[in-house]
């Protein structure tokens, strides 16, 4: 194949955690398996942005596993989204890792927690950097069997209640993820994203991959936590362990929100207005409903774990508006949302740790910790959306690209993301009067030790360089934007030339050629 | 023989989907598989099927094509894992909460903020963010609600 650049880097973000999570499994004592988890989190960040600079200007990365080229072999891809969202999962790895440090947890580390996020890890960055669709589902149940793990790790009542309801839940869309899988395949003939991409190109719009595309939006809709499908996720979320839980509301939404980006802009783009219409509905809803749900909360954690399914709808908002616009917003979007979540959460574990309690109304945190509610006062602006914080811009795009999309629902979700973003204002002031303002009431546990504050500030200054690199994040996703519209991946993974398909083998009967009807045609385009 | 393959499946996922439903744990993580079945008799459906064409390159041809029995195999072997850990769960279920309906996992969103949810469901089953000492009593023995 002529055009395509093989590399080792695809790869390496997966590799690295990986290897090093099973070198923790190694009896050692808490110190070297502590340096273990860093070296890996920060070899993995360096990993990603090694990948993120050498795709910076529009190349494609292609890993062949067994140098086998493109649709017949498994490939890991990296074009700008995937480095991209390579280097947001890295980052919050670096900062779910750095918290687990700080705040030792003999009981699950003795369990192999250090390895179970490090497997975490290494499934997420696959499904960022996987180029096929079977490899995304592989990617999926490498990533959900860590997640069920740590999110059962310790069994605690409610950790064992929300885990399960989490377990059943991703199971059963992984069960619809395999089946999309096998009909595709069905209909296609191929798994491969850029080869999909041209046979449904060829195929031009089409009732069965009309259907195809609605299953995977439904799929990937459940694990992105979309309106009807997200249940499991306010309830989980705030069950988990402080540092885990940080990653998990980081970074797993979005990567059913890079799923359904990669599906609906590379893959299937003949016949946009149906999944379109579907993700602008669902996301107006959850938008609503997220922030509503924060209202209603009254715990640190399950407040903002409302802010991650309200993230997500936004993120169906801008995918469902399809402009080059709305993606450019979509991508600036995710990236606020990934660090603020990290921040807020990280956050929230300190102040529930300064309180003894997980409840907001501990009040009068305002003179005893006045730099924690400078954080808190950045990432709660950040998530509403207000000047001048990075969460203005990307929301300002949104709503920006939803006016010039003009169409009625498009209003319609334009008014639900400014009511939307008025509603988590007011919830996260709720949160800022209860915990912040007031006299201190009760008795404060012992003050723990500065360095566990540390990540919470350190999350908190990479929101606040957003903001201040607010033009190049924009400028960035503009172009990454614009790869996703053109046919740069599809060339980069397949190469210039037509994908020749061999004839089937023949055997000793000599029939094969009217093979039954099943299988799929060799594509000679 | 793709109509009895497609009932077959249809039969498969609605008894999944049914179990599914209910409140019995074990009946859940039953249904799962189930369904999981039905699915990967899909994909292999997908493929074609023909007795008379094997996927095997040393037997006579004409062949049918493997990669969907990859793709099952696959799918297996995952399905496998996670039934093992759902099974592990529901097992560690049983044994906090004392009986095997979703009842005992009780609701987090609508309890009282205020009140300790007991984060360990019973003294012998302390949890690891509890700093007492270890328990020493025996475990006590699941039962069933009256």
């Amino acid at each position: 194949m002529s055009g395509v650049t093989t590399s080792w880097l695809p790869l390496a973000p997966i590799l690295v955690p990986l290897g090093m999570g099973i070198l923790m499994l190694a009896p050692m004592g808490r110190r070297a398996r502590a340096g273990l988890a860093l070296a890996a989190a920060l070899l993995t960040l360096l990993c990603s942005a090694l990948l993120l600079s050498a795709v910076w200007n529009g190349a494609v990365l292609v890993s062949e596993l067994g140098a086998w080229p493109a649709p017949f072999g498994i490939v890991m891809t990296a074009d700008r989204l995937g480095a991209f969202m390579s280097v947001l999962a890295s980052v919050s790895a670096l900062l779910a890792t750095w918290a687990a440090l700080v705040n030792p947890d003999p009981a699950r580390e003795r369990h192999h927690l250090f390895t179970l996020m490090a497997v975490l890890f290494a499934g997420v960055q696959m499904s960022f950097l996987t180029g096929d669709l079977f490899n995304l589902f592989v990617a999926f149940e490498v990533m959900l069997v860590a997640s069920y793990a740590l999110a059962v790790l310790g069994s605690t009542r409610e950790q064992l209640r929300e885990g399960f309801r989490y377990i059943v839940m991703n199971l059963a869309a992984s069960a619809l993820l395999v089946l999309a899988c096998g009909l595709t395949y069905g209909a296609l003939g191929t798994l491969n994203f850029a080869h999909l991409a041209q046979r449904s190109a060829e195929l031009g719009p089409n009732a069965t991959v009309n259907a195809i595309s609605v299953l995977l939006l439904l799929v990937f809709a459940a694990k992105g936590a979309l309106f009807p499908l997200g249940f499991w996720l306010p309830g989980t979320y705030p069950a988990l362990p402080a540092a885990t839980g940080t990653f998990f509301a980081a970074i797993l939404t979005k990567v059913g929100a890079y799923a359904l980006i990669r599906v609906f802009t590379t893959v299937f783009t003949e016949d946009p207005a149906l999944p379109q219409t579907l993700l602008l509905i669902l996301g107006s809803v959850t938008m609503l409903y997220g922030a509503l749900g924060m209202l209603s909360q009254r715990e640190w954690r399950s407040v903002l774990s409302f802010a991650v399914v309200s993230s997500a709808g936004y993120v169906a908002f801008g995918l469902g508006l399809g402009t080059p616009l709305a993606l450019r917003a979509t991508l600036s979007y995710l990236a606020v949302s990934v660090a603020v979540t990290a921040a807020l959460f990280l956050i929230a574990a300190v102040a529930e740790r300064a309180a003894g309690t997980r409840n907001v109304r501990a009040r009068g945190f305002l003179d005893e910790r006045p730099w924690l509610a400078g954080a808190f006062l950045l990432c709660a602006l950040t998530t509403a959306g207000l000047p001048p914080t990075a969460g203005f811009i990307a929301k300002f795009a949104l709503v920006q690209a939803g006016v010039q999309s003009g169409t009625p629902l498009a209003w319609v979700a334009v008014t639900c993301a400014l009511l939307a973003s008025l509603v988590t204002l007011l919830a996260l002031l709720n949160v800022w009067r209860g915990f912040f303002w007031g006299e201190a009431t009760g008795t404060r546990p012992a003050p723990a030790p500065r360095g566990t504050r540390l990540p919470a500030y350190a999350a908190s200054a990479l929101v606040a360089a957003l903001a201040v690199g607010g033009g190049s994040l924009l400028s960035f996703t503009g172009a990454a934007a614009s790869d996703l519209r053109g046919d740069g991946y599809v060339r980069g993974v397949l190469g210039t030339g037509p994908v020749v398909i061999p004839d089937a083998p023949a055997g000793e009967q000599s029939d094969a050629g009217q093979s039954d009807a099943e299988q799929p045609a060799g594509g000679q385009p | 023989m793709e109509p009895l393959f497609a009932l077959l499946i249809g039969v498969l996922v609605g008894t999944g989907v049914f179990l599914l439903l209910s409140r019995t744990i074990i009946r859940v993580v039953l249904g799962l598989a189930f369904i999981a079945y039905g699915v990967n008799l899909a994909i292999l459906t997908v493929a074609g099927l023909r007795p008379d064409a094997p996927p095997l390159l040393t037997l006579k041809g004409p062949y049918v094509d493997p990669l969907p029995q990859a793709l099952v195999l696959t799918a297996i072997v995952i399905g496998f894992a996670t039934t093992a850990l759902l099974l592990t769960v529901a097992l560690r279920a049983y044994q906090v909460a004392g009986h095997d309906d979703v009842e005992a996992f009780g609701d987090s969103l609508a309890r009282d903020p205020d009140s300790p949810d007991g984060l360990h469901a019973d003294a012998s089953h302390l949890g690891p963010d509890e700093p007492t000492e270890a328990p020493t009593s025996t475990r006590r023995a699941p039962r069933r609600p009256a």
